[in-house]
């Protein structure tokens, strides 16, 4: 009674001083309040698992810029016609009416890590006892790059993926693709690779005598090396020609050239995806303080900020032992949520939390490769180590392995949207 | 040594419920629930799809005797091969049990 007296308290408060959004018509869950930042892969999961686990009786407030997410999970297959965009659509009315999560379609300014509340663009703002950031990456611009749709990235998907879809087919038979890699952490470690991998194959069918270069910032494949060595090397040897440690210094979009420690490399198309860091909300609230100031540090049996406890961050913004990649980001959702059930009710975190990832490359237009590990709570390091007998790929490709990445991307959206 | 922690943490987690009053309105976990949904994502929320094969309601001992199965590496070096190594023995028993529990 008392606490809910002393929120009221706050609450008109607030209300009076003309900076509460309100988040309902109730005064505050007794349950306790979260606000969600960000609505992709980590977030949906966690807004969803949060009702879902806590009974209803956690307040979920799912902060989201965009009516709806399109997935960067199947969307090279936009590149070579396989899938629309609407097929990678995803949009946030499940949460709302089957698990009771608030939606705010907004955009967050800034974050009060004391007070627990967020600006929004709107004028308003929210207060909550915990926050769980989940703003996925942005991208560094380039030196010499002015636009971006020049040389689209097309690694978040959207209006960037239709560009690079239109400029590859409105290339001339016979033309020069590049494709760049940065160095890690970026998000997919084997998207590049499978998107080279996928256009490749495209480009014998619908573009012959084409080439396509890959500038690999890495010093070599940097997963499933096995697999993509075979096609790089054998199956697509004759489209892809691929260079190790090469990085981009800079940018000439009038000319299509990219400069590089190589020398100067000229493309018809140029997919440049560039280096990337944590979504600039981390940055702005201080919390990008790992990988030379580029990711959020976190405590991984609860997601906290290791700079702001108060704040969770999840999914491709944090700096983890494990991928940036939509089906890890989903498990640590569910950790970051579990944990903060457990938390409302006065409990410590699972003090061994698992987490896995299965992922799926297209090696052709038909056939799939896979990639899988399981990571285990190592308490003396404090992180999550991958298990070595289950850090595998497949032997190969197969047209089966294509069917199964279709069924895994199902219910992976499922579990995540719906 | 596993099974004296998960004794010692529930209690811990009990006598925090009856001692913080307003916030015991969240419930603690069920054990096994947090691993279990390391499946979620290919076989549905809950192991009750959408995705591969149905877990939920499933009788403890099938699942767990399929996941040892697989991790022996006698059915072959499948993705579900390389998972199930991932995980220890109890791990592999709390999270069948938790599906069985599922309707």
């Amino acid at each position: 009674m008392k606490r809910r007296e002393i929120l009221q308290a706050g609450l008109a408060a607030a209300a009076a001083a003309g900076a509460l959004h309100p988040l309902s018509g109730r005064a505050a869950s007794a349950g306790g309040r979260v606000i969600v930042v960000g609505g992709g892969m980590a977030g949906a999961t966690v807004a969803k698992y949060l009702r879902m686990w806590s009974n209803n009786t956690l307040e979920v407030t799912l902060v989201e810029r965009n009516p709806a997410y399109l997935s960067n999970i199947m969307s090279s297959l936009v590149l070579t016609g396989q899938r629309s965009m609407s097929s990678l659509r995803f949009g946030y009315e499940t949460l709302q009416s089957r698990y009771g999560v608030k939606l705010v379609f907004d955009e967050v300014l800034a974050v009060d890590t004391a007070a627990g509340s967020v600006r929004l663009a709107s004028g308003s703002s929210l207060t909550a006892d915990k926050i769980v950031l989940a703003p996925g990456i942005r991208f560094d611009a380039l030196p010499g790059q002015k636009d971006p749709s020049l040389m689209p990235h097309a690694w978040s998907a959207g209006a960037q993926t239709e560009l690079l879809a239109k400029q590859l087919g409105a290339m001339k038979a016979g033309g020069t693709v590049v494709l760049t890699i940065p160095k890690t952490p970026y998000r997919c470690p084997p998207g590049p690779y499978e998107r080279a991998c996928l256009l490749a194959d495209w480009l014998k069918a619908k573009k012959p005598g084409s080439k396509l270069l890959v500038l690999d910032a890495n010093p070599d494949i940097v997963v499933e090396q096995d697999n993509f060595s075979k096609a790089f090397f054998g199956l697509h040897a004759n489209v892809i020609e691929y260079h190790r440690g090469v990085e981009i210094s800079s940018v000439d979009e009038s000319q299509m050239m990219l400069y590089t420690n190589g020398g100067a490399v000229h493309g018809d198309v140029i997919n440049l995806i560039p280096p990337q860091r944590a979504g600039k909300l981390i940055e702005q609230t201080g919390l990008a303080t790992a990988t030379n100031g580029r990711f959020a540090p976190v405590d991984v049996l609860s997601y906290a900020s290791l700079d702001a406890p108060r704040i969770h961050v999840i999914g491709d913004s944090s700096a983890t032992t494990q991928p940036k990649a939509g089906h890890i980001a989903n498990q640590e959702a569910k950790i970051c949520a579990d944990a903060l059930v457990r938390h409302f009710a006065g409990a410590a975190p699972d003090a061994a939390p698992v987490t896995n990832s299965a992922c799926f490359s297209t090696i052709t237009r038909s056939q799939a490769s896979w990639l899988s590990v399981v990571f285990q709570y190592d308490a003396l390091s404090r992180t999550m180590k991958s298990v070595a007998a289950s850090s595998a790929a497949s032997t190969g490709w197969t047209k089966d392995n294509f069917e199964d990445m279709n069924e895994w991307f199902r219910a992976l959206m499922a579990d995540s949207f719906a | 040594m596993r099974c004296m922690q998960s004794v010692k943490t529930g209690a811990l987690v009990l006598a925090l419920i009856s001692s913080s009053g307003a916030w015991a309105q969240t419930t603690v976990p069920p054990p096994g629930r947090l691993l279990a949904s390391n499946c979620f994502q290919c076989h549905g929320t809950n192991g009750k799809g959408p995705g591969f094969e149905r877990l939920a309601g499933e009788s403890s001992d099938e699942i767990y005797k399929e996941l040892k199965e697989m991790q022996s590496g006698k059915e072959g070096q499948g993705l579900m091969t390389k998972h199930a190594m991932g995980y220890t023995d109890a791990q592999l028993r709390a999270m069948s049990k938790w599906f069985s529990t599922q309707r």
